[in-house]
């Protein structure tokens, strides 16, 4: 009986009690409220532009890294783009390029962009990986440079951020449903903690219903680019984009299915930044239309 | 006495021979019944200026997964034998994926339409399709939506989608799905539906467009979460239907009461599925009082989003969340007891 009550159920969700849930079953590990008093702040830039994408769909690429260019300058607050990048990465880094190729991929041109500008700053090509794969992936790299593309996940509720280094992990299964609360572990990993220097949403053509596979109804231009260090931070940001697309689509709450256990736990137990709207300081710029934030 | 025996031994070989002879004619026959549905669909080499290959691609329960990640998890909670896949390429345009997934059921293929009953109702046949006995569902076999045509035909679930979509594009999906429904049976809606009334009361509304049919825990979490765990012991053996029922009070606001009713193999299946989801989700409720679960009366209780109740009538459970009083949860579970009583009574027959 003892058992059965620490499986998570909706109740859960509505007393507020998810952390304490898990926490006693699948985590073993105490939820805690955050980082005591000290006050978090992350930073998470949005560059849109109405024009990234044709009514085909076809990406601008020249409005696409004039929009990546605005969004690290903003994010560094450089004033030059070239320090922008080089407060980011080191000519000596061997850096990881992660995008996906899953359900909603990330755009070629968005990767393309990236490795140009790196390439631009002076990064060495052969120092660029694909780094998207197992965890020898991720071992040759020194700095990686996540890329998912913004959408949800009929598995884990939400496939953006957290869920992009999967399968680093070695054993992507093992993180579906209950335990997609346990996705912020995979970030801890001794070959792949603190190698994080910036997530970069391909949030171009978002997919906002979770699948399992694609439903073109559910995909719209957004036409723009979230852009942080903090991978909490900016999946929060995804997220909250995601859920409100669903309500304007619906015209009534339509709230994600089975709901993102990661995004709190990636918080609360994983301590990988933060998951409260309030604390995370959004600059966006660009077309403002359907903002959804 | 020798002479007698060996009639009688060759009379049992004979018996035997004949049953083997029996049994390999039933195995042809199913075998032949089984490749029928792909004889049936005989998609052409050329739509529109998109070519096929010369074969599918094959993807059964063992590389599913391969195919599409943790999708896969959808189709093998319903009764899944094989998915074909094609893909019609073009010169200078986006794709066209067909993918043919056969189920063991017209019934299962049936939920994996229910799933969503968004986009536009298209006919893809010339006569009309029309349902002999008729339930409160959509009456929709094929939907589609932005370049996605979806299909329910017989036991085959379709989905043909365009990259992107064009006028071209549009008439070659829909060409795709007038080949693919040609000739094919259209068998009814699964009888569990009838279960369903359009209406309790005077003031709740059934809410057709969000009536899903499954039979797996992963598949009702899709669309109402209730646990990550299985906690009303669904699988494969059962069937399930959920709708949520609405009104609308007076100053316009909606409210709803989520309607779920489990069909299990037998009356102990369905008792013992009970008892897990009384311990899991209602712990600190005394579940003897009046009897208990074990009681085939309506039991309900107040938690924090309404009241939850059940309702085991035999081999079902009928369930409701948040519900806004028990009366409500009483009148429905009486009509869904009405429904079950005729269904029951109509399988008989």
């Amino acid at each position: 009986m003892e058992n059965k009550q620490s499986i998570l159920t909706r109740r859960d969700f509505i007393r507020g009690t998810v952390g304490a849930t898990l926490g006693a079953s699948i985590l073993g590990i105490p939820w805690s409220n955050g980082f005591g008093d000290s006050p978090r702040s992350s930073l998470v830039t949005l560059a849109r532009d109405q024009k990234a994408m044709s009514d085909d769909m076809v990406v601008d690429q020249d409005v696409l890294k004039k929009m990546l260019d605005q969004a690290v300058i903003q994010f560094t607050g450089e004033k030059k783009i070239k320090d922008a990048w080089l407060a980011i990465v080191k000519s000596k880094d061997t850096i990881g390029l992660v995008s996906t190729s899953h359900l909603n991929p990330t755009h070629q041109e968005l990767v393309d962009a990236v490795q140009t500008a790196l390439i631009d700053v002076g990064i060495p090509r052969e120092q660029i990986l694909m780094a998207q794969g197992g965890p020898d992936k991720v071992k040759a790299c020194t700095v990686l440079i996540s890329l998912p593309a913004l959408k949800a996940h009929w598995l884990t509720g939400i496939g953006t951020v957290l869920k992009n280094y999967i399968q680093y992990s070695g054993n992507p299964r093992n993180y579906h449903q209950e335990n997609s609360a346990k996705l912020g572990e995979i970030w801890n990993l001794p070959f792949v903690k603190g190698k994080t220097k910036l997530v970069l949403v391909d949030a171009l053509h978002p997919l906002c219903d979770k699948g399992p596979q694609v439903d073109p109804r559910y995909k719209w231009a957004y036409n723009g680019l979230i852009v942080g260090s903090d991978p909490v931070a900016v999946e929060t940001v995804c997220l909250k984009i995601i859920t409100e697309k669903r309500r304007a689509l619906r015209g009534e709450p339509w709230p994600l299915s089975p709901p993102p256990l990661c995004v709190e736990a990636a918080d609360k137990i994983y301590k990988l930044g933060t998951s409260k709207m309030e604390e995370i300081k959004l600059k966006n710029f660009g077309w403002t239309q359907d903002l959804l934030l | 006495m020798k002479g007698r025996k060996r009639v009688i031994i060759i009379r049992l070989l004979l018996k035997f021979a004949i049953f083997l002879l029996i049994i390999m004619m039933i195995l042809l026959f199913e075998e032949a019944s089984a490749q029928t549905d792909e004889i049936q669909i005989n998609l052409p080499k050329t739509v529109g200026k998109w070519t096929k290959p010369d074969s599918a691609q094959r993807i059964n329960s063992q590389n599913i997964f391969e195919y599409m990640d943790g999708a896969g998890e959808l189709y093998l909670g319903y009764f899944f034998n094989h998915l074909d896949v094609y893909e019609y390429t073009a010169e200078k345009a986006n794709s066209i994926l067909v993918e043919l997934y056969f189920m063991k059921t017209s019934d299962d293929a049936f939920g994996l339409l229910s799933l969503d009953w968004g986009g536009e109702p298209v006919s893809l046949t010339n006569s009309p399709i029309t349902e002999s006995m008729p339930t409160v569902a959509p009456s929709s076999r094929s939907l589609y939506g932005a370049g996605l045509l979806r299909i329910w035909s017989d036991n085959l679930y379709v989905r043909v989608m365009a990259f992107q979509e064009t006028p071209e594009s549009k008439e070659a999906v829909f060409s795709l799905g007038r080949t693919i429904v040609a000739n094919r049976k259209n068998p009814p809606q699964p009888k569990l539906l009838k279960i369903l009334s359009p209406t309790i009361g005077s003031e709740w509304m059934l809410r057709k467009d969000r009536i899903r049919y499954f039979r797996s825990h992963l598949v009702l979490n899709s669309f109402y979460y209730l646990s990550h765990q299985n906690i009303l012991n669904l699988d494969i053996s059962t069937e399930a239907v959920t709708a949520p029922y609405e009104t609308v009070t007076a100053i316009g606001d909606r409210k709803q009461v989520q309607f779920l009713l489990v069909k299990y193999t037998n009356p102990d299946h369905a008792q013992s599925a009970l008892d897990n989801f009384h311990d899991t989700y209602l712990p600190e409720q005394n579940k003897d009082t009046f009897g208990g679960a074990k009681a085939e009366s309506p039991h309900f209780y107040r938690i924090e989003d309404g009241w939850v109740g059940y309702n085991k009538t035999g081999k079902y459970i009928a369930l409701v969340f948040e519900c806004p009083d028990q009366e409500t949860g009483v009148m429905i579970f009486n009509k869904i007891e009405f429904n079950l009583t005729n269904l029951e009574d109509d399988h008989g027959k």
